[in-house]
């Protein structure tokens, strides 16, 4: 096999290159940030309990609600440091607490008006009053707290209060058919990110392939190769041995997660993180999908850099390729919102999009595996057509020189004997 | 070649191997090749024999680089025949043929040893056969092995030509082609490589060059052919050119104002060499009548009555060619 020189000179080339070493161990430490960021980011604004005062002007309300603020919780951690409020007159406390938020000593009080069990009124006045989820909890506190006070007096004992008060807890649950599990939108966020991740490198990849044809036009060694191996095979080897780079990425990517699947989430647990899981399944297509976009989207990048002699050249000729591409990723939220209506369905079957729309399916509604096999099939049998056409258009480009042919004239290149 | 229960004389003669022994190096019948209307090879038969070591003449655009390619079945010709040891080029024949091309090329990149190694396997040679020939190759063209692992982007423009030397023979082709072998070659290591080749010629290699350079072509060459537009002036032993051409030239130096030479009945050109120059006889004149003539007029101290250079017979032929196209 004369193919073989060829794809380990390809992929030796690649492998060895700084950008790869940087792609292959950046790459995960991005995607790992990307899934583990968002919780560090909610625990970390979660972290510190706030400092809050409590200013009733009703006088008859601060203990209740200061209790309720203290025994809030969320994952069993408090999250309201209650500092006392000094008595007095109700302006001069004020204005002292609002320098101490100003200050930096509290991070907020909160105001009831005299009338604030009949209205059921609140202010909270602090420096940031954008961090919902601790807002959210004084709401519910709050709220329960006076709820509470109401049903006092009405008779109602504390015991009965909350059972009454009772709240609904809405989980989601992803239905599969490979069982079922609690998400709260873990999934969606991965789908993103692996759906990212096969856009670029497919993108990044086919540019590769597309750059080394250059190169070796340029750089005449074309001649010298083709002179020992026919065009043929110096195309399959480049494309092969490229291919074989890109995929040696991305297994490492995918060991990589699988190991975060499986040993992380115990790390992410004694943290008290969550992390989405991550099923092999999704896994294994994640690296079937990038070779098949990868030797679809990369024959075209192959033929289009045979057929010019600079880079400079390739830029309009690349537009053409890649703007299935993109289209497809245009197409994420119309798949993503209703991944199981005809038009998703349509579009996750066209050879161009499979890769990235299947994909997607997969990844959100699990479609019936006739659908992925076929449209896998499909795809390779595309890939199949293009890289004959590919090859052909490459045979006479890489010795052609000079002025750049025009897209019909590339055309008419797969025809010739 | 399909299998059959029988086989004339004539049929083994042509089988690429049996007849490996006899068949020429190279055998052109009848090739012409043509890019976009524009016609680099017209109707080019040639033959170079086992052994020999042939030079392809022509000024630039002669078609001289066509022609290799078309041998090394970079490209098909349009017509004629292209014949390897006597067979139709093939991925066999083609692996005992070694070919550096007029534009070099290298990857960059990559490392030299490496480099060199790959384009031995991608003709067919085995990675570890490759390795031990290397370290000969590398001794023989001077490149210090602290080069090895240089990527060739690392390496001066003459290192780089002796790299893609041989990357050409690592193979250890039987027939090895090389457009323009000298070009770019300062004269230390321009002498290197006319040792090597001729090296090369007596361990019974074919060498093919093309060259304009007319004293390497004489000085190594068993025999040439002369191209110009794409059509073939003359070819032959270099002996037998010369032959052709007769004892006309003259050779003559002298002190004084030459410029009377040229008008000389019996002279039909004259080359200035500044310390001397080259006349050649006209059809039927007589050297000892120039002698005579120079004689009367300029202090002569050289005069010498020389078979033609191949320098003079590609000048003139070419002139003529281009003057009879035009």
């Amino acid at each position: 096999m004369r193919v073989l020189p060829i794809v380990r000179r390809e992929y030796l080339e690649r492998i060895r290159s700084k950008a790869f070493l940087i792609g292959t161990l950046v790459g995960p430490a991005l995607m790992a940030g990307l899934m583990i960021l968002p919780s560090v980011l909610m625990a970390k604004q979660r972290g510190k309990p706030l400092r809050v005062a409590v200013l009733d002007e009703s006088g008859a309300l601060k203990e209740t609600i200061e209790d309720a603020l203290r025994s809030s919780t969320e994952e069993g951690r408090r999250r309201f440091d209650v500092h006392a409020t000094a008595d007095g007159d109700a302006n001069a406390v004020r204005e002292r607490l609002k320098a101490q938020v100003l200050d930096g000593s509290l991070d907020g009080y909160l105001f009831l008006p005299r009338d604030a069990l009949e209205r059921s009124v609140a202010e909270y006045h602090g420096k940031n009053v954008s961090n919902v989820m601790d807002l959210g909890l004084m709401d519910r506190a709050v709220e329960d707290a006076l709820i509470g006070v109401r049903l006092r007096g009405a008779g109602i004992g504390d015991e009965r209060a909350r059972d009454v008060m009772r709240r609904l807890d809405l989980k989601t649950v992803r239905l599969s058919a490979t069982g079922e599990r609690e998400d709260r939108g873990g999934s969606f966020f991965l789908s993103m990110i692996l759906l990212m991740t096969l856009y670029t490198t497919v993108a990044m990849w086919g540019a590769a392939l597309m750059n080394g044809v250059i190169e070796e036009k340029a750089n005449r060694v074309v001649e010298v190769v083709v002179s020992s191996v026919s065009p043929t095979e110096l195309f399959a080897g480049k494309l092969l041995g490229i291919g074989a780079a890109g995929l040696t990425q991305f297994l490492v990517w995918t060991a990589f997660m699988l190991a975060l699947s499986l040993y992380g989430g115990a790390v992410a647990i004694l943290g008290g993180l969550k992390l989405p899981e991550i099923q092999p399944l999704v896994l294994v297509l994640f690296v079937v999908f990038f070779l098949l976009g990868y030797f679809l989207y990369g024959a075209m990048y192959a033929a289009v850099g045979a057929a010019v002699n600079s880079q400079q050249e390739a830029q309009s000729l690349v537009f053409p390729v890649m703007m299935p591409l993109v289209f497809g990723v245009m197409l994420f939220p119309m798949v993503l919102s209703s991944p199981d209506s005809g038009l998703s369905v349509f579009c996750s079957f066209v050879p161009f999009w499979t890769p990235l729309l299947m994909f997607l399916r997969v990844t959100t509604l699990t479609p019936p595996s006739w659908q992925v096999l076929l449209s896998i099939a499909l795809t390779a049998a595309t890939v199949a057509l293009l890289n004959w056409a590919a090859a052909r258009i490459y045979r006479v480009g890489i010795l052609m020189y000079g002025k750049r042919p025009t897209f019909p004239e590339i055309v008419r290149w797969i025809g010739r004997a | 070649m399909r299998f059959r229960e029988s086989y004339t004389a004539g049929d083994l003669l042509r089988l690429p191997y049996s007849s490996a022994v006899d068949a020429p190096a190279i055998r052109l019948q009848g090739v012409s090749k043509a890019f976009a209307g524009h016609k680099a090879v017209i109707d080019l038969s040639l033959e170079v024999g086992r052994g020999s070591v042939f030079g392809l003449l022509g000024p630039n655009g002669a078609g001289k680089t066509t022609t290799l390619r078309m041998v090394m079945d970079v490209f098909a010709p349009d017509a004629g025949t292209v014949e390897l040891f006597g067979g139709r080029a093939s991925r066999a024949l083609l692996d005992r043929v070694g070919y550096m091309p007029e534009e070099r090329g290298l990857y960059p990149r990559m490392g030299l040893e490496e480099q060199l190694l790959f384009f031995a396997e991608a003709k067919g040679t085995a990675r570890s056969v490759a390795r031990s020939r290397l370290p000969v190759w590398l001794d023989r063209l001077e490149l210090d092995g602290k080069w090895r692992s240089r990527k060739l982007n690392e390496l001066s423009k003459g290192m780089q030509q002796k790299a893609q030397f041989i990357a050409s023979v690592l193979h250890d082709p039987e027939l090895l082609i090389l457009d323009e072998p000298m070009a770019g070659l300062d004269p230390v290591a321009a002498s290197l490589m006319r040792d090597v080749l001729l090296e090369l010629r007596r361990r019974g290699k074919t060498l093919v060059l093309s060259s304009h350079q007319m004293e390497t072509v004489e000085r190594l060459c068993d025999a040439i052919a002369l191209v110009s537009r794409g059509e073939k002036l003359l070819d032959g032993p270099v002996a037998e050119v010369k032959r052709r051409y007769g004892r006309n030239t003259v050779v003559l130096a002298y002190e004084g104002d030459g410029a009377f030479l040229a008008s000389l009945p019996d002279v039909a050109a004259v080359s200035d060499f500044g310390r001397y120059v080259e006349i050649r006889v006209g059809e039927g004149g007589d050297p000892q009548a120039i002698l005579q003539a120079a004689a009367e007029r300029l202090r002569v101290s050289r005069f010498e009555i020389v078979e033609p250079s191949l320098h003079d017979i590609f000048v003139e032929q070419v002139k003529g060619h281009g003057e009879a196209a035009a």
